[in-house]
């Protein structure tokens, strides 16, 4: 990362703590979220700061990838913690569903290759009327 | 020239062969199970990379939000990857009051759902190991006697997949299958575990009202989980109810005393029912020495906050119900 990049994330981690403690306690004072209990069956221990960390990282890459600033908020504020831990770490692999019309293109040209090569002998001419 | 005896070996390996891919060649859908096709399941036509917002706008519109895919892809589309995630497919119903439920990974779990009325979001794969076409599409039929499911795809309205076909597709693709759900609502064959993670990653989003309804439901469904009872609590809590938060923060300390998170709660509602010295004697009762560091900080919290109070305010103790826990 360049020092720039390395500012730009710092102050977004920065942002993000703030902002998610001043949301935390003004929401409801004391009361552990149900969301809380079953993340922590699951793992013993997670630091809320690591989550804070997570937040922030997601909120980054997400704009990497071209979602506008706008958006960013309110897609995050829908995950659950388990959620923005898988999104934190999966965001670049995890399979992302979209496009059939290349896979259309994929069959075509399979098709195309057969064809020329002799195996298959679909694409026939129209005869001449 | 082949000897005949070689003749007879290969024959045989290949009947062994066959016979092999015979064996798993039977029906995949129960064949006397009735067809059922969930005709008014709305369709959008996906564009480009969009199958994902397309596919959600189907799945809840077939719930009753009315909402587009342009709309959804301000949630679901990542341009970066040229699609959508699971995680934020399995999100975005939140944010129109519905909650999201991962169904098992079986085609009787799908029927199961599809009998209920309740479309199927898949994900497929189509493509090769080396290179995965992943693609959402939404079940809305099966027809047993036919061996076929019956989907909403691409820019295919009614699409015919035989179930051998569609199973490929979708174990390459993990056998990821989501149902949409209103607030209340169960699915059929409901799992425990999974249905409480996803009413309380709904909590975070939802309104007081719709949270109460979907752990009311699992409290009548698992009378015995305190997690179930602890979450309609929090609603109610939220509400303002706070004699109907009480009650259930108690009838989870009930089944299970070591609730750390329900006795917190518990606290705090009677915090602000005005029954401090009963708050003080729930908050006494945690040993934070053992606590994972974030419940410690909000056990620590609720105490601070309850010391901070002068002594009761003269609400009766009946009122404050301590005689039973």
């Amino acid at each position: 990362m360049t020092p720039s990049k390395w500012r730009t994330t710092l102050v977004t981690v920065l942002t993000a703590a703030v902002f998610n403690f001043g949301v935390m306690s003004a929401a409801q004072a004391g009361i552990v979220s149900t969301g809380a209990i079953v993340s922590a069956e699951r793992d013993a221990d997670l630091a809320s700061i690591r989550g804070q960390l997570q937040r922030a990282d997601v909120q980054a890459q997400m704009q990497e990838m071209g979602v506008d600033a706008a958006s960013v908020d309110a897609r995050l504020a829908t995950l659950s913690d388990s959620e923005l831990r898988d999104m934190a770490e999966q965001m670049k692999n995890a399979p992302a569903g979209g496009d059939v019309l290349v896979l259309l293109g994929a069959v075509f040209l399979v098709l195309l290759v057969l064809e020329l090569v002799g195996v298959i002998d679909v694409f026939k001419k129209v005869p001449a009327r | 020239m082949i000897a005949p005896r070689q003749a007879a070996s290969v024959l045989l390996a290949a009947c062994v062969l066959l016979l092999g891919g015979c064996a798993t060649r039977g029906p995949l859908l129960e064949p006397s199970s009735r067809a059922v096709e969930l005709d008014a399941t709305p369709f959008f036509p996906q564009a480009r990379y969009e199958c994902g917002p397309a596919a959600l706008a189907t799945m809840l519109g077939a719930s009753r939000v009315a909402v587009t895919p342009e709309e959804l892809e301000k949630r679901v589309y990542l341009p970066g990857r040229r699609g959508s995630l699971q995680i934020e497919m399995q999100a975005a119903p939140r944010a129109y009051a519905r909650l999201s439920y991962r169904i098992a990974p079986e085609l009787a779990a799908i029927v199961a759902e599809l009998d209920a009325g309740r479309p199927v979001l898949v994900l497929h794969n189509y493509g090769l190991p080396f290179w995965p076409r992943w693609h959402y599409a939404v079940v809305v039929g099966h027809d047993g006697n036919k061996d076929r499911l019956i989907l909403r795809s691409g820019k295919t309205r009614r699409q015919v997949l035989s179930a051998r076909n569609f199973m490929r597709a979708w174990d390459n693709g993990g056998r990821w299958a989501l149902v949409v759900l209103q607030p209340g609502e169960l699915p059929t064959a409901p799992d425990n575990r999974r249905y409480l993670e996803s009413a309380a990653a709904f909590e975070g989003v939802a309104s007081a009202q719709d949270a109460w309804r979907s752990f009311d439901a699992a409290a009548r469904q698992w009378p015995e989980d305190p997690v179930a009872w602890i979450g309609r609590g929090t609603a109610s809590y939220r509400s303002g109810a706070l004699p109907r938060a009480i009650e259930d923060y108690r009838a989870a300390l009930r089944l299970d005393a070591t609730q750390v998170a329900a006795r917190n709660n518990l606290a705090v509602a009677l915090l602000e029912a005005g029954c401090v010295a009963e708050a003080r004697r729930q908050i006494e009762q945690i040993d934070t020495t053992t606590l994972a560091e974030r419940m410690r900080t909000e056990v620590l919290d609720t105490r601070r906050q309850i010391e901070s109070r002068p002594a009761d305010a003269g609400t009766p103790a009946a009122a404050c119900g301590g005689a039973t826990q």
